[in-house]
């Protein structure tokens, strides 16, 4: 028999009185208004507070298990150790909620809205929480394992040593989260969006991460053994460390990879060079690939020079250079910053360019054969660009300014003059 | 593509049907949708040229979005392009965004002999004063001269014998970066 009846509680919460330690299963609640209301330590399994509005409640300890909670507005609402397990939350609000050690298993939070919710050391396992918002929520020790996270936003979410073992993350946008020591061995995880997310010492052995977006991912001493990354884009990632054995790696896209020991772009391994790095046995050597790194500091001014830059090197130039020819060789990458100005200068050969400064020609045509040329929204381009037989790619971001030719690839006739034709 | 981005909120719109050509001035107050061709001059707020779609004249809109073939003079505000930009092509434009195609993808836009013209001109002489204002100059400033008058003449290989990230300014960034991670 429980304590209370839903009148009663109505009017407990019209006087602001608390209901704590209550017997309340089974209680129909639905669409009421309990808002900042405390049913810590009650026991409200399989009652039904579907639509309820739940803002701010504390059920601290209360037991929800089973409970029907579907659309129901729980935002900061406080379930620290709350046990829900087999509870439907689905598309519940429960933005910055605390469910820190709350106990989820088997629930329901498929399209809940759940950003800056807190679930550190949160039981989930086979929880359903596709298509559920969970960017910038706290996850950490949670445990996940066989949780349905298909086409979750998880972007920058903290999801760190937590256990994903066998989970569903296919399609999921997990850009820019934190998953360093999780636990993500076998998981589906399809078209996953990983860019830029840290999987620093991360377990991610078998899982089938095909199509995924890898794109500058921090992966340093991963574990991708038996793997399958069949597709995936993996331009950017630091794979120092990286465990590699038995996996698939087919298909593949990366321009290049970071095999630098701290991750800063130090050491870079070109594409020609990429499936060689994962074809060898044991963990990625730090030492790896290219270690022609080259920097010019601000304020520097380096003028009349001939530069030549060997295959694979990357150069920064922060500096003001006046009437230089840089030489590039064949993947080497050149990237002007923010206050780096190249004055009147010429670039030949078939790198790749990226332009966040200026760069004014010294005589047209002022960039010759790049393969790549990319001018970000601060960057600056004054003159021509020559083509090589195969085209440039280009990439230019909104912001750029441009006073630009692009020219193809240069033809001449027996005279060695310029084929216009 | 994203009909929102143009303005067209599912309201009226001029459509170039794919297999149709026209010829001759068009001017719309409508967005125009090309999914055919058009050989000509075109006025409109926006202008959408999908994949399978050509448009080649001289064009005058708030903003284009083009997969298609382009080729002629266009003005416009804000331009995102992808596709073909043919040979005698000008594009005027206050934004342009062409995004990255991967190295070993297709080509996210193919570049004919074209010019663009984006945003305000470049200062030269700003730039410079701008570089030489550096809020990081160090007091010993390096200035290198390699000419005929005063230096060898001879070509750097690599960065100047014994010039480096080192010798020419410390990288701020490494002086931030974290020591190695521990291995587990």
């Amino acid at each position: 028999m429980a304590d209370f009846t839903a009148d009663d509680i109505l009017k407990k919460v019209q006087r602001s009185e608390k209901v704590e330690r209550a017997d309340l299963r089974g209680i129909n609640l639905a669409r009421a208004v309990l808002e900042g209301t405390s049913f810590a330590r009650s026991d409200l399994d399989g009652a039904n507070l579907e639509g309820a509005k739940l803002k701010r409640t504390n059920f601290k300890n209360a037991s929800l298990r089973e409970a029907y909670l579907a659309g129901a507005d729980l935002s900061q609402a406080n379930l620290d150790n709350a046990d829900l397990e087999g509870a439907n939350l689905e598309r519940a609000l429960l933005v910055g909620a605390n469910l820190s050690r709350a106990n989820l298993e088997g629930a329901n939070l498929a399209g809940a809205n759940l950003t800056g919710a807190k679930l550190a050391y949160a039981q989930l396992e086979s929880a359903s929480l596709g298509g559920a918002d969970l960017s910038g929520a706290h996850i950490s020790h949670a445990e996940l394992e066989e949780c349905d996270l298909s086409g979750a936003r998880l972007r920058k979410a903290d999801l760190s040593n937590s256990n994903l073992r066998g989970a569903n993350i296919e399609e999921a946008d997990m850009s820019e989260a934190v998953l360093s020591n999780a636990q993500l061995s076998e998981t589906r995880a399809r078209g996953v969006k990983l860019a830029k997310a840290s999987l620093l010492k991360a377990n991610l052995s078998g899982s089938v991460l095909a199509n995924a977006d890898l794109t500058g991912v921090d992966a340093r001493d991963a574990n991708l053994t038996k793997a399958v990354l069949n597709g995936a884009v993996l331009t950017g990632a630091k794979v120092a460390g990286v465990i590699s054995s038995e996996a698939s790696f087919s298909n593949i896209r990366a321009d290049w990879l970071d095999t630098s020991a701290e991750g800063d772009g130090s050491r870079r391994v070109p594409a020609d060079k990429v499936a060689a790095v994962f074809s060898k046995q044991g963990p990625i050597e730090p030492t790896e690939g290219v270690a022609n790194r080259r920097y010019f500091g601000k304020g520097d001014v380096l003028r009349n020079a001939s530069l030549e830059f060997d295959a694979g090197a990357f150069v920064e130039i922060e500096s003001l250079f006046e009437q230089c020819t840089i030489s590039l060789g064949s993947g080497t990458e050149l990237v002007v910053g923010k206050k780096g100005v190249l004055s009147d200068c010429q670039i030949k050969g078939g790198g790749s360019i990226t332009i966040n400064g200026h760069f004014f020609e010294k005589q047209s045509p002022g960039i010759i054969g790049a393969e790549q040329v990319v001018v970000s929204a601060g960057g600056a381009l004054v003159g021509a660009v020559e083509q090589p037989p195969h085209s440039t790619r280009f990439a230019f971001e909104p912001g750029c300014k441009l006073r630009m030719k692009i020219l193809q690839a240069k033809k001449t006739n027996g005279e060695g003059r310029r084929d216009n034709g | 593509m994203d009909n929102h981005k143009n303005g067209d909120l599912g309201g009226k719109r001029t459509l170039v049907e794919e297999g149709t050509q026209f010829k001759g001035s068009l001017s719309s107050s409508c967005p125009i949708v090309v999914k055919g061709r058009i050989d000509g001059d075109v006025s409109a707020p926006s202008l959408q040229v999908s994949g399978t779609g050509a448009v080649h004249g001289k064009v005058k809109v708030g903003m284009i979005e083009s997969e298609g073939e382009l080729s002629g003079e266009f003005d416009a505000d804000v331009v995102q392009l992808s596709g073909v930009v043919k040979d005698k092509t000008v594009v005027r434009a206050k934004s342009l965004e062409v995004k990255l195609a991967p190295a070993n993808g297709k080509m996210q836009v193919v570049f004919g002999e074209c010019m663009l013209d984006v945003g305000e001109m470049p200062s030269k002489d700003t730039a410079i004063s701008s570089s030489r204002e550096s809020d990081s100059v160090p007091a010993n400033g390096l200035m290198l001269e390699a000419n005929g008058r005063n230096g060898s003449g001879e070509t750097a290989k690599d960065v100047l014998p014994g010039l480096s990230a080192d010798s020419l300014g410390d990288d701020p960034r490494k002086a931030k970066s974290a020591p190695p991670p521990k291995r587990a």
